[in-house]
């Protein structure tokens, strides 16, 4: 069986928590302990289903975008077929952390525009975009 | 006597040329806000054939840090309150020569008292908790009362304003904002969207804003006063009620010991002003977005490797997730968000 970098960051943490934290004095460092003990919490918690959490991302924001070219016009209608093509360039996080960034401006642009419109296609796909927005939030919370 | 000691003792005898024997000791670093390096230590020397013995602080600049703090903002404040009905440690000597510590940094009085941490599930207050939270939302009415101009203290951000605070404001921690982001969040982006469409009514009287004004940025004592307001960097002229909003930020919340309802009203017996609900509310958001903008240069900072501290790294996690939930909630609220 493969040890898993979850299950090594969490023995790190328990290490930290329960050997070192208790041999170090009150004060500055200690809080620092403290404070490594939970980054570290995060970080197991959060290094399992970090690729699956981007892909997923990713694609939700695609297929908004699929979905709202015919809502608007122009260059924000471009940008969103080009963006509803596009594909990860890999799974590397730092891979699906780039597309991440660049969708997510593209999704700043296109709720800036239709949060204005009163169509009810317009503030459908804006209640849509709210629901992502939120179910990512919830998705990345972080774990300690 | 460590090199730090040693170096804070020749800046000390050099800006004291009639101080004899002096000395550095028990120099030991604290916690002190996360944009400031903050150390306490002792200095004795003689003077006029007496020793004097001197609890002190040392505030220095860090590489980088929660915010790009205007390094001498804090060191002007102290000296522009002191006397004023607003407790303020004394503050000695700002100094920008890297030649003595590196970074810029100045020294001020250790004052008597501990903070309150804001996440402590039992009374951070000794059982003063009444008694501090009328005493935090009486000084900041004070504060809110004083006249920049008066002070001295037109030079500092928006201190020549008389209109337009709101968006200034929004300006400038928008641009913070987006220097720092590498992923941006479509939700603060939204919540910066509405404030711009949605002014806070106005006029207001321009006020000195502490900027960071919560639970945790003071020191209390065992008989329930305050003794010192600190963590002044963020510091500048504004709506009064950018602080009070900021004060009942969920993140520290200050209502846990006094009901918001009398903290405003100690507030406005203090600052002579009546709260404009409408206008609390718009200051609300705004402080949840200025907060995501700190956790934002937080996380920057630590990318970058400009920051290594424990408590940047979490801000920009931890509190970052918890004040887009806080917009989500607010704009819900305002029944954009469904």
């Amino acid at each position: 069986m493969n040890l898993t970098l979850e299950t090594l960051l969490h023995g790190v943490a328990a290490t930290l928590r329960d050997r070192i934290r208790p041999e170090v004095p009150e004060g500055f460092a200690a809080e620092m302990s403290r404070l490594a003990t939970l980054l570290v919490s995060v970080a197991a918690n959060a290094v399992d289903d970090a690729a699956a959490v981007r892909v997923w991302e990713n694609q939700e924001m695609r297929q908004l975008f699929a979905d709202a070219v015919s809502l608007v016009d122009g260059d924000l209608s471009s940008r969103l077929a080009e963006a509803a093509a596009s594909v990860d360039p890999g799974l590397r996080i730092s891979e699906l952390d780039g597309a991440n960034g660049r969708l997510r401006t593209v999704l700043i642009a296109l709720q800036a525009e239709i949060e204005v419109d009163r169509r009810a296609a317009a503030q459908d796909l804006n209640a849509r975009i709210w629901g992502l927005l939120r179910t990512v939030e919830e998705r990345r919370a972080p774990r300690m | 006597m460590s090199e730090l000691e040693r170096r804070l003792a020749d800046y000390l005898a050099h800006q004291q040329p009639g101080a004899r024997n002096l000395s550095v000791t028990n120099l030991a670093r604290i916690q002190g806000g996360s944009s400031q390096e903050t150390y306490r230590f002792r200095a004795t020397w003689e003077e006029e054939g007496r020793a004097v013995e001197r609890n002190l602080i040392l505030r220095r600049a860090p590489p980088a840090g929660l915010v790009v703090a205007e390094r001498d903002i804090e060191f002007t404040v102290y000296r522009a309150l002191a006397g004023h009905g607003v407790p303020v440690p004394g503050a000695y000597h700002f100094e920008t020569e890297p030649c003595w510590l590196d970074r810029p940094f100045f020294i001020m009085d250790l004052m008597p008292g501990k903070p309150g941490h804001f996440y402590a599930s039992a009374d951070p207050y000794d059982g003063q908790s009444d008694a501090v939270a009328r005493a935090f939302w009486r000084h900041l009415g004070t504060l809110a009362a004083l006249d920049h101009r008066v002070l001295g203290l037109a030079k500092i951000r928006n201190g020549k304003a008389d209109d337009d605070l709101w968006s200034r404001e929004l300006d400038w921690w928008t641009a913070i904002l987006e220097k720092g982001e590498d992923v941006p969040e479509p939700i603060v982006h939204a919540a910066i969207r509405w404030l711009r469409r949605h002014p806070p009514p106005g006029p207001v009287k321009p006020a000195i804003v502490h900027g960071d004004y919560r639970a945790g940025n003071f020191l209390f004592t065992p008989d329930g006063r305050i003794s010192a307001i600190l963590d002044w960097e963020m510091c500048h002229v504004g709506d009064p009620l950018e602080d009070v909003a900021w004060a009942i930020d969920p993140f520290w919340p200050m209502t846990r010991h006094l009901a918001l309802e009398e903290g405003l009203r100690e507030w406005e017996a203090s600052s002579g002003l009546v709260v404009d609900r409408l206008a609390l509310d718009w200051w609300r958001l705004f402080s949840a977005v200025k907060a995501c903008a700190i956790w934002t240069t937080a996380e920057a900072s630590f990318t970058h490797g400009e920051a290594r501290e424990m408590v940047v790294a979490m801000s920009g996690i931890r509190a970052g997730h918890f004040h887009r939930n806080l917009i989500l909630t607010l704009m819900t609220e305002r029944g954009i968000a469904a």
